[in-house]
């Protein structure tokens, strides 16, 4: 079995996840809340760029731009009616809130758009790389030939973009600055004169746009129904916590462990138990906690 | 005072009558009276006390993962009552079908099942998946309402339901009855199938829930039985982003051909993964898989795969495919015609009755399905024979229902091949070759 080809399947499904766990791990962080709502701005996203690219309709790269907007957007109107008269009421009742507003959303889209799955229309040019030389460790080749798709390596693409995009706005710009700030110390941060409200909108769009892309990029592999993203907010919550929950670096950490967790286990683990490779994946999650309550990149766990 | 008095009386007189005749009248509608001995024979009534209307409920998968297959069945349902109140209804009443959204789910089935024998009154339930009606099985013999049903096909229920062959006797019946062939009898059909192909060794994936394993555990019983091997099998989970690192697994064996057992949105996730990894070798595919979705979303490279469906050959078929083009455009799937199935079944078994109860309907499913009697393909010749005094044996449209002890038929199964786009219709196993398959008693 080639461990080198499993290894890149992990990556991709890696990529998804840190998409949007970043997004996550920011409004936690930021906001200081858990938003179990989240999955559900996947599948918005995920509805917007389908109509946008089946309805209208328009190039597929200007559909996704489209529903990184659409997505920031959704994310904000719905973080000022429901999250921001509450923002002071502490974690445990945003959380609750979240709760009920995703199960609000994904019964509406469920109505809206029905219960059917949609496929976005694409096409994928697979690539081979048959040349790589076998180096085998008993029943395991470490190397071997591989292949990606071309829907692949635009799913790692822009993970990689999205990374290096998020690194630059916290390190270079006010905004970031002022972000790492608030979720360093709220209190300081306002006595500096951060306008906190102002940052924690941001955040809100930040995290919406981040949805959006992921969750196109999530539909094009998949397809898109009421329940696309909510299947995959369990996979984003270990994500960014199994990295450090409220830290970006963490949570891209995090998911990409997560991603070759599930793939190598699905590979590697007895016949008949590749089903429960998700299991394994949050047994390892336990187990790193139980090691380091904090995640893997130290960053402190709150109280939630 | 006098006059007020005279005057009260009068009108609660008058209420008494009226609510007697009302509830005398009443009674004639919903067929109390139950104590008839139910074993009809007489040629139904048809008379002027009859009920003015009988339902059937019809539990179905208005949402949830099944729904793309439900236009087909209610449009064959609607299409079955329109043909049968067009030739004078059951006891000369009107049939009407109330229908409710189950979503496939357990507690939800087990709330609409109740409301349709409670608040609607129906005489039997026309649908329920296997899997509402495994978990459900106690709940619904409680019930004592006959579920005539075209969509399970798990194995559970090969030798549960159905009246024992003592149709008068209905302390030994259980309340299910299927118009759709098992798993065990298309399974069994698509392995002898897959073996006349040359495909003596097999990959398999599957998804870890009950009904892909059923699927998979019946397939394999008849394939191995019959000198095939599987090189290596792979269970997922569903919904997954990816299924390459289970393919990947899977293809490093060496086999003929694999066998995909997914929901369709699961399966073409892993079979669109499958064509990007350029894996080949011959797909055959699990029945619900066989649908225009799934090649319209994977592409040509599907081309060649094919999947075993319940065979849409009964001996009235065509009678039923006219009637269900007329209807509307739905696209037909492999529980259409046994959804007509059950709708013909149970208002020929009400006629026979001469009542519309539950126990009534129970009773009388056996005998007007049953060889011996005269053939009749629709309602219509079934009411005439009853007037005349026959017994009758309703011929159906997926098969020719001759109900087994335990409420099963068998029918022939059709392989479908995906060419040029679309899924046709390439061959057939006959009925008898898949009895060959099946022990006598145990379905």
């Amino acid at each position: 079995m080639g461990l080198l080809q499993n290894i890149i399947f992990g990556v991709i499904t890696g990529s998804y996840i840190a998409i949007a766990a970043i997004g996550f791990t920011l409004i936690y962080g930021i906001v200081n809340m858990i938003n179990f709502a989240y999955g559900e701005y996947l599948t918005l996203g995920a509805f917007i760029g389908l109509f946008a690219a089946t309805a209208l309709p328009i190039p597929l790269p200007v559909a996704v731009l489209v529903a990184m907007a659409g997505g920031g957007l959704v994310s904000i109107v719905l973080a000022r009616a429901f999250f921001t008269p509450i923002n002071q009421t502490g974690p445990v009742p945003l959380l609750l809130t979240s709760i009920g507003l995703g199960i609000a959303l994904r019964n509406a889209i469920r109505l809206v758009a029905g219960r059917q799955a949609r496929y976005y229309d694409t096409e994928a040019t697979t690539f081979r790389f048959d040349a790589i030389p076998d180096l085998s460790v008993g029943s395991v080749d470490l190397l071997g030939g591989f292949f990606v798709t071309s829907e692949q390596l635009i799913v790692v693409g822009s993970a990689v973009v999205v990374f290096i995009a998020i690194h630059g706005l916290l390190t270079r710009t006010d905004v970031g600055i002022a972000m790492r700030a608030m979720g360093d110390n709220e209190s300081l941060a306002r006595v500096r004169g951060v306008d906190t409200q102002l940052i924690r909108d941001s955040v809100w769009i930040l995290a919406g746009v981040l949805a959006g892309l992921s969750g196109v990029l999530l539909a094009i592999q998949t397809n898109v129904n009421a329940t696309t993203g909510f299947s995959e907010i369990l996979q984003i919550l270990s994500a960014a916590i199994l990295g450090g929950a409220g830290s970006p670096y963490g949570a891209i950490l995090g998911a990409y462990l997560i991603g070759i967790i599930l793939a190598l286990s699905t590979a590697f683990l007895p016949s008949g138990m590749g089903g429960l490779s998700s299991a394994i994946a949050f047994a390892i999650l336990i187990l790193v906690l139980l090691v380091k309550p904090s995640g893997i990149t130290g960053t402190e766990v709150r109280e939630a | 005072m006098s006059s007020d008095n005279t005057a009260h009386v009068n009108r609660r007189a008058f209420l008494t009558i009226a609510g007697g005749s009302g509830i005398a009248g009443l009674s004639g509608c919903v067929g109390f009276g139950g104590e008839g001995d139910g074993n009809g024979g007489s040629g139904g009534s048809g008379g002027s006390s009859g009920p003015e209307t009988i339902t059937l409920g019809q539990p179905g998968a208005l949402s949830g993962q099944w729904d793309f297959l439900q236009p087909g069945i209610s449009q064959g349902t609607d299409a079955a009552v329109s043909q049968i109140n067009e030739a004078g209804g059951p006891l000369g009443a009107e049939l009407e079908v109330v229908r409710r959204d189950t979503a496939v789910d357990p507690q939800e089935a087990r709330t609409v099942a109740t409301q349709l024998v409670e608040n609607d009154d129906v005489v039997a339930l026309i649908g329920l998946f296997s899997s509402e009606i495994n978990p459900l099985w106690d709940f619904l013999q409680d019930l004592s309402t006959p579920v005539v049903t075209p969509w399970p096909g798990s194995t559970f229920l090969d030798t549960r339901g159905g009246d024992k062959r003592t149709p008068t006797d209905i302390s030994d019946d259980e309340w299910v009855w299927r118009t759709v062939v098992g798993d065990t009898v298309h399974t069994s059909g698509s392995a002898a199938f897959a073996m006349e192909e040359g495909h003596e060794t097999l990959g398999v994936i599957n998804g870890n829930t009950e009904g892909e394993r059923s699927y998979v555990e019946g397939f394999l019983s008849a394939y191995e039985a019959n000198g095939g091997t599987v090189a290596e099998r792979v269970e997922v989970e569903l919904g997954a982003s990816s299924y390459q690192s289970a393919l990947s697994r899977l293809f490093e064996a060496d086999f003929d051909a694999f066998l995909v057992s997914l929901p369709q949105e699961s399966a073409i996730t892993a079979l669109s993964d499958w064509s990007d990894g350029d894996y080949g070798r011959q797909p055959i595919l699990s029945d619900t898989l066989t649908s225009q979705a799934v090649i319209d979303q994977v592409g040509s490279d599907l081309e060649g795969a094919w999947g075993a469906t319940p065979g849409q050959s009964g001996p009235n078929y065509d009678t039923f495919e006219a009637a269900y083009s007329e209807a509307g455009d739905a696209d037909m799937n492999a529980w259409t015609p046994p959804a007509w199935d059950a709708v013909q079944v149970t208002a020929l078994a009400i006629e026979r009755a001469g009542e519309a109860t539950p126990e009534a309907v129970q009773r009388n499913i056996g005998p007007v399905s049953r060889s011996g009697g005269t053939k009749v393909s629709t309602f219509a010749e079934g009411k005439e024979a009853l007037a005349n005094g026959e017994e009758i044996n309703y011929e159906g449209a997926a098969t020719p229902v001759n109900f087994t002890q335990h409420g099963n038929v068998f029918g022939s199964v059709s392989i479908n091949t995906a060419q040029n786009g679309e899924f046709t219709q390439t061959g057939e196993v006959s009925a008898a070759d898949v009895r060959e398959f099946v022990e006598e008693g145990e379905y």
